[in-house]
């Protein structure tokens, strides 16, 4: 029964998911605030993350106006989802531009208006939860779709620049008096309930749900076409493929988990704000899916938990340590750029295995080093330093050292499969396999094969006509 | 065509100072006037950066994101300079050799190597004016603009060996990606090196000090950085033009800017001339971030300094017409004017509530529209991709 590969991936999966979830319900009553939260963020940032693969991995469109559709989302569902009281809180205060229309976009209203009380009640705030950030995810589509028609005449940087200057315009256009009445200006909203952020389970529920539609998509007629287009698009045009029609359909989709992924982000933060929404979540997103693989959901997932990692327990790396801390640290990073390159070097047989530019490497990092240990019981150098910035210097070193070394990121477009895992080898092709490969890929082969001298030939021996009896 | 659509731009803007005067007296010609001044000075300064997109774009194909970063770092170089005038005389030998060996390096580009004579006696001229200078808080300002420029062009050079030449004949995508990556290296490097704080800018000059003329119907009170800015604009500018149409690197750079693969073979040292380019981007991104804090008094964190600015100047260089040098002068003078002048002309009244607020949103809304509508740009050709 386990030859059968279908049964078995299907038993793996499942198991898989089994574990998963047994994992997320120790997460849970482990205790730990931390934990829990990392596990959410990575929920989220996942969902996000795996949405901007589509424009940016699926579709080969440099989309960098991720942060704008979040913030649509994420502003919709707050305003939808925020209690009454709380509503009438920041509607009193001095400095509100949220007036009597805004106060109006509530779904509790528009349930009990249409007479469904129940959905309108305390315990269903779950419901009005979906609910919003469906409606957000709507919105933020429509966004996507609005954003998504300059890439049918630009390419390239040109269009990477305009989803920007999109994404950017969204934020500072919040921000303006004429749509200060629904985002409240730059004070935004306090007070959004914060569970379902919080909770592993919603936010693992709906990662589930954007990676089964994304995992599908790609291998659907969809994906084909829009990987077709990231190859090449002209030809993908040859083949009948509507461009236009599939790209504002990425966006219109990649918008929607957008939102959704905004949504869930404002409930994890609990306020809704304008500066939760820069550019440097797009970046964080972009490192994602660079680092783990361009176009491939699993991969995306990979580097999110890479970045998210790097994010929550990167604080030792911004604490204050004394200077001669970090200059040993930097030493001995040099230390070790320069002995890797020898490594590298002896074992590939390049030859001089040092490098001259390696020289001067090595020894600053020596020089470091030795200041740093002899110099420790400097004035100078005791001096605490504070390494503001730190994690996000490292992710940007990192994506500069995987753009030049594997662009690709580390899974590529492949997707991770059981068949890594538990299937047989990758088979070594017969000699006779060869020669038909080496048969149909040499043109000179092909032109001999009307040679009356089979013997000559005889790699040719498959590639013969059947003789005609 | 092109001076139809002007004249009536002209005539429509002119009707509408004139119709906003008789409604109300106080915007009157020193209202107005002064809005030009600014708009022309925030349009050098836009000019300045745009300057350094549009050569990049021009020679490698490459949107330069960090270059709102090299902006960032020039004007927080300089800071850390002039902040400390006048210097003790230890200070100022030890800085004066860090600006010497950069000014060998930058002057070394065009000698192709350290050692030529010219280099070693402009080396030796660059440590004595420095430490001069520093040491007299007089010419401070200065000083800081001349060896920030020199310290940030090799920043930028730096940034096109270690981010970018790797990756020549990469997918342009890459390219834009690492150059994000880089610009994120840059902010977060500036909040480790700077802190993430506002800083005044105020270095002690007589250019920050007021200017006051006489216009008909009142006094028009500025700082002499209206003087200043759009001075020290047009000779650099006037520097750049003679250095790319009259010099063999320039012509070099012209002829790597039409087609790389020829000029390599007709014997263009291609890595040198793209170096050069970011090396020039960078020096004017530097001028312009030291004028920037000498304009408004401050400049603001180092996490985003440059980015407003940065993609301001880039929208500046697409709507001139990116790649070409004039597009990019004329694209950052527009886009000063429409930020101050526009804004003046629909002003704050007691029934309209002004377009103040709206005017960083309008380099986006100009750029979308530019590039929905002409992508060349005013002056630029046409540089849609083959198939």
């Amino acid at each position: 029964m386990l030859r059968d590969r279908r049964f078995r991936n299907t038993v793996l999966t499942l198991a898989g998911l089994g574990l998963l979830m047994f994992l997320l319900y120790l997460v849970e009553n482990s205790g730990s605030i931390k934990l829990g939260e990392v596990a959410a963020l990575f929920a989220i940032w996942g969902i996000a993350a795996v949405s901007l693969n589509l424009i940016n991995g699926v579709t080969g469109i440099l989309s960098l106006g991720h942060h704008g559709f979040m913030l649509v989302g994420g502003y919709v569902t707050a305003l939808l989802i925020l209690p009454q009281d709380t509503r009438e809180l920041i509607s009193r205060s001095a400095r509100s531009q949220m007036n009597e229309f805004t106060l109006g976009l509530n779904l509790q209203d528009w349930f009990t208006a249409v007479g469904l009380d129940w959905l309108a009640s305390p315990e269903a705030l779950g419901v009005r939860f979906v609910v919003a950030l469906f409606l957000g995810g709507l919105l933020a589509a429509l966004f996507g779709i609005i954003v998504g028609f300059p890439s049918l005449r630009l390419r390239g940087d040109y269009l990477a620049i305009v989803t920007f200057a999109f994404g950017e315009a969204i934020r500072l256009l919040a921000s303006t008096p004429l749509l200060g009445s629904f985002t409240n200006g730059a004070l935004g909203f306090a007070g959004v309930p914060s569970q379902f952020g919080k909770s592993v389970w919603w936010t693992f529920g709906l990662l589930a749900v954007t990676v089964f539609v994304m995992s599908r998509l790609k291998f659907s007629s969809y994906g084909r076409a829009l990987q077709g287009i990231r190859e090449d698009e002209v030809a993908a045009e040859a083949m009948g493929v509507n461009t236009s029609y599939h790209k504002v359909l990425a966006f219109a989709i990649s918008a929607f988990f957008a939102g959704v992924a905004g949504g869930l982000w404002v409930s994890w933060v609990g306020t809704a704000r304008l500066d939760l929404f820069l550019f440097t979540l797009t970046f964080y997103f972009l490192v994602a899916i660079s680092l783990g693989g361009t176009g491939s959901v699993t991969g995306v997932l990979l580097g999110t938990a890479l970045v998210v990692f790097v994010r929550q327990y990167g604080d030792p790396l911004e604490q204050s340590y004394a200077l001669s801390t970090w200059l040993a640290v930097a030493g001995l990073l040099l230390l070790a750029l320069a002995l890797g390159a020898f490594a590298y070097r002896s074992l590939q047989r390049l030859r001089p295995a040092w490098h001259p530019v390696l020289y001067p490497l090595a020894f600053a990092g020596i020089a470091v080093v030795a200041v740093a240990l002899l110099g420790a019981d400097l004035n100078a150098l005791e001096r605490r330093w504070q390494g503001f910035g730190m994690r996000a210097i490292l992710l940007s070193v990192l994506l500069i050292v995987i753009m030049i070394f594997r662009p690709s990121g580390v899974l590529g477009r492949s997707e991770f499969s059981w068949a890594w895992l538990f299937g047989e080898r990758k088979d070594v092709p017969t000699e006779e396999e060869r020669a038909q490969d080496a048969w149909l890929s040499n043109a000179e082969l092909n032109e001999r094969a009307d040679d009356p001298d089979p013997a000559a030939h005889p790699l040719l021996e498959r590639g013969k006509k059947p003789k005609e009896q | 065509m092109p001076w139809l659509v002007a004249a009536v731009l002209i005539a429509l803007v002119v009707w509408r100072m004139a119709y906003l005067h008789q409604v109300n007296p106080a915007f009157d010609v020193a209202f107005f006037g002064g809005a030009f001044l600014r708009s022309f000075q925030l349009g050098s300064l836009y000019a300045l950066i745009a300057l350094g997109y549009t050569m990049v774009y021009g020679i490698i194909r490459l949107i330069n994101f960090a270059h709102g970063e090299v902006f960032m770092v020039g004007a927080f170089v300089a800071y850390f300079i002039f902040s400390r005038t006048p210097y003790t005389w230890p200070w100022a030998v030890l800085v004066s050799v860090l600006v010497a060996v950069g000014f060998m390096y930058v002057l070394g580009f065009w000698r192709g190597r350290l050692t030529d004579p010219l280099v070693l006696t402009g080396g030796a001229l660059a440590f004595l004016a420095s430490t001069l200078a520093l040491r007299s808080a007089e010419y401070g300002w200065f000083w800081a603009l001349v060896s920030s420029m020199f310290v940030t062009g090799v920043v930028g050079v730096l940034i096109d060996k270690v981010a970018y030449r790797p990756l020549r004949g990469a997918p342009r995508n890459s390219m834009l990606i690492t150059a994000i990556a880089v610009s994120f290296f840059l902010q977060n490097f500036g909040i480790l090196a700077f802190t993430n704080r506002q800083t005044p800018f105020r270095p002690d000059s007589f250019w920050t000090g007021f200017l006051q003329f006489n216009v008909p119907g009142g006094t028009l009170f500025t700082t002499w950085m209206v003087v200043l800015v759009p001075l020290v604009t047009a000779v650099l500018v006037i520097a750049l033009t003679l250095f790319v149409t009259r010099t063999r690197l320039g012509r070099a750079m012209r002829a790597t800017a039409q087609d790389a693969e020829t000029a390599q073979m007709m014997g263009v040292n291609v890595d040198r001339v793209i170096a050069t380019t970011f090396l020039l981007g960078s020096m004017l991104a530097a001028a312009a971030g030291v004028m920037w804090g000498m304009t408004f008094g401050s400049i603001n964190q180092p996490a985003i300094f440059g980015i407003l600015p940065g993609i301001k100047a880039f929208a500046a260089a697409v709507i001139g017409g990116i790649g070409s040098l004039p597009g990019a002068v004329i694209g950052g003078v527009l886009l000063g004017f429409m930020e101050n002048f526009l804004t003046s002309l629909f002003p704050r009244t007691a029934s309209f509530p002004g377009i103040t607020e709206y005017k960083d949103t309008f380099a986006f809304l100009l750029l979308i529209v530019i590039l929905l509508v002409k992508p060349s740009g005013i002056v630029g050709e046409d540089l849609s991709e083959k198939v």
